[in-house]
């Protein structure tokens, strides 16, 4: 029978294969509301333009609205503990110095001088400071962004050094993360997420978390593409086969919150629908990978007659993440352990609250160059038990040949997984370039949450 | 502040016929510079800046190379100073600058610890 025959729009999902929701329902450790609810809405079948990926017009057009108006993650409170402490946020020609101004106050100030436009402080840098001096003529600006000195000021009778603050864009936290916005008119940062979303994230505590690994790489495609490979499981078959066999795919669970947030849930430990009854699961678990699989080393991998390679995985993922990691596990759910949890923020960060893979996501457009973006990865573990929280690793940057397995810190696997990812982006930029048809046909269910970015891409950028 | 620097004590040592000189010279006790502190000093006419950080000690010049301002006042992440007055940064295992405005390097000098005193090569 066709599967497609009399079946309204978006209401299919992938036959003879147990559900995200049924596999997760026969764990041990039981899930959290946050995971267990479900939340996907159709959104239309039409092509989405190609255009948005091709056309630097376009490109340009999205510098002026859609980065000028959205929230974006700049930087994590980690980053600026101290007063002083500063993290340069750069988007493109956009540049903010995001600093701590006292204990519980964070600013992010457009990072030029006042007087002739020179950067107070490079892009891409950090550090902690007293005032922010123009190295050029030695203007500068206290902590607070009042002004601290106009070298020979007897020549500028027509400046207010009372006015001569420096400006800036509008700053909230959420779970760790310092969001940055330019609009003055933009709604809060909660609004902007939404209640449900915020219901999730607030239930993560990921301002309990610090960053184990931090690594960046430039990708030749558009910022958006870019993203879009990593917002389904419907690819893995294909790209990454090798984790196949550990990995429900197209039974994964699509879910969308309001405007800006998106979700799936891809489970692992179990086999991919597309490999059923050729696996074994003392082959699932053979084949297992985490994207810290450290922690790991040594396990015993012989599963017990009727034991699963799920369970086995939760339970043992459990006692070793715990001794890894000296960090108190006792209240997670075997699919928080386990399970893929891919959050997308509207418009370019990824949230992954699972602790087997425990990452953040940041795409940024290259200055000049709509055909390649920044892709950042962020691993976060939980603070040690004693609440000493390490320093938070600096960011390892990564050459455009280099393959993500060379970075310190990244497991080989995940870095694998990552460099499949990200070789198919050159052939997709340039197969969109080359094409006769000019829309991307997307699948109803299993590619929701790009569609779902799309639209709110139109939105601000089309109005 | 930086203070005035202690008697060098030398190491000799051969290369071919060329005797080589490696002056250490005590720069403080380690019990006085805890993990996670620094501490600059003047050592024959050098400003030196020594940092114990992440398990190790580093010593190199105290004085940026972008405009010669005192790196002592700079944080320390990651085994790279910063300088507080513009940002320019330095690894401070090899003395390279690693960000703008900072483009070339500071020295670095080899340190020990002898009997519970560090001791620089300067």
């Amino acid at each position: 029978m066709n599967m497609k025959i009399n079946v309204v729009n978006g209401e299919a999902r992938c036959p003879d294969a147990p559900s995200t929701q049924e596999i997760i329902a026969r764990d041990k450790v039981g899930a959290p509301d946050w995971v267990c609810s479900e939340s996907y809405q159709f959104l239309g079948n039409e092509d989405i333009s190609t255009e948005r990926y091709i056309d630097s017009a376009y490109a340009k057009r999205e510098l002026g609205t859609l980065w000028k108006t959205t929230w974006q993650f700049a930087c994590r409170e980690e980053h600026i503990p101290a007063v002083g402490d500063y993290y340069v946020y750069d988007l493109a020609h956009y540049s903010f110095i995001v600093t701590r101004v006292s204990k519980n106050e964070i600013r992010a100030y457009y990072n030029a001088c006042l007087h002739r436009g020179t950067k107070l402080r490079a892009s891409g840098t950090e550090g902690c400071a007293n005032e922010f001096r123009c190295p050029f003529h030695g203007w500068s600006w206290n902590i607070d962004g009042t002004n601290k000195n106009v070298t020979c000021d007897w020549d500028f009778p027509h400046v207010d050094r009372k006015e001569l603050c420096l400006p800036q864009a509008r700053v909230e936290t959420l779970g760790g993360f310092v969001f940055v916005n330019m609009d003055d008119n933009a709604p809060s940062l909660a609004d902007y997420i939404g209640p449900e979303a915020m219901a999730h994230i607030s239930k993560w505590k990921l301002e309990d978390r610090y960053i184990v690994a931090h690594v960046s790489k430039v990708i030749p495609a558009n910022w958006k593409l870019t993203m879009e490979a990593f917002m389904e499981a419907y690819h893995v078959i294909e790209t990454h086969p090798q984790v196949a066999p550990s990995n429900g795919d197209a039974n994964s669970q699509y879910d969308t919150y309001g405007d800006h947030v998106n979700r799936f849930i891809s489970t692992l430990g179990v086999v991919s629908p597309h490999l059923k009854g050729r696996i074994s699961e003392q082959d699932i678990l053979d084949q297992f990978t985490v994207g810290d699989s450290s922690v790991l080393a040594g396990a015993d991998r012989k599963l017990k007659q009727g034991e699963t390679a799920r369970q086995r995985m939760a339970d043992m993922m459990r006692n070793m993440f715990e001794q890894a990691t000296n960090a108190d596990l006792s209240g997670v759910s075997d699919s928080e352990l386990l399970d893929c949890f891919s959050y997308t923020v509207f418009p370019n960060t990824f949230l992954f609250p699972g602790i087997s893979l425990p990452m953040v996501y940041r795409f940024r457009p290259v200055k000049g160059d709509h055909r390649k973006c920044l892709y950042e990865v962020l691993f976060l573990r939980p603070v040690p038990k004693d609440g000493t929280r390490p320093e938070p690793a600096s960011e390892i940057c990564l050459e455009e040949h280099q393959s993500f397995t060379e970075a310190e810190g990244m497991d080989l696997g995940f870095g694998a997984i990552l460099d499949q990812d990200t070789e198919n982006l050159l052939l997709e930029q340039e197969g969109l370039e080359a094409s006769a048809k000019k829309g991307l046909t997307l699948g109803n269910y299993q590619e929701i949450r790009i569609r779902h970015f799309e639209l709110m891409v139109d939105k601000y950028v089309n109005g | 502040m930086a203070e005035s620097g202690d008697t060098p004590n030398p190491t000799k040592g051969t290369e071919g016929n060329i005797p080589l000189v490696k002056a250490f010279t005590r720069f403080c006790e380690l019990a006085l510079l805890p993990e996670g502190s620094k501490k600059a000093k003047k050592i024959n006419d050098a400003m030196v800046l020594v940092c114990h950080t992440k398990g190790q000690l580093f010593a190199v010049s105290n004085v940026c190379s972008h405009q010669e301002k005192f790196l002592h006042v700079g944080r320390v992440r990651n085994c790279k100073i910063t300088c507080p007055l513009h940002g320019a940064q330095f690894d401070l295992a090899t003395g390279k600058a690693t960000c703008l405005p900072g483009t070339k390097p500071i020295p670095t000098y080899e340190v020990r610890v002898v009997d519970g005193w560090i001791e620089v090569c300067v």
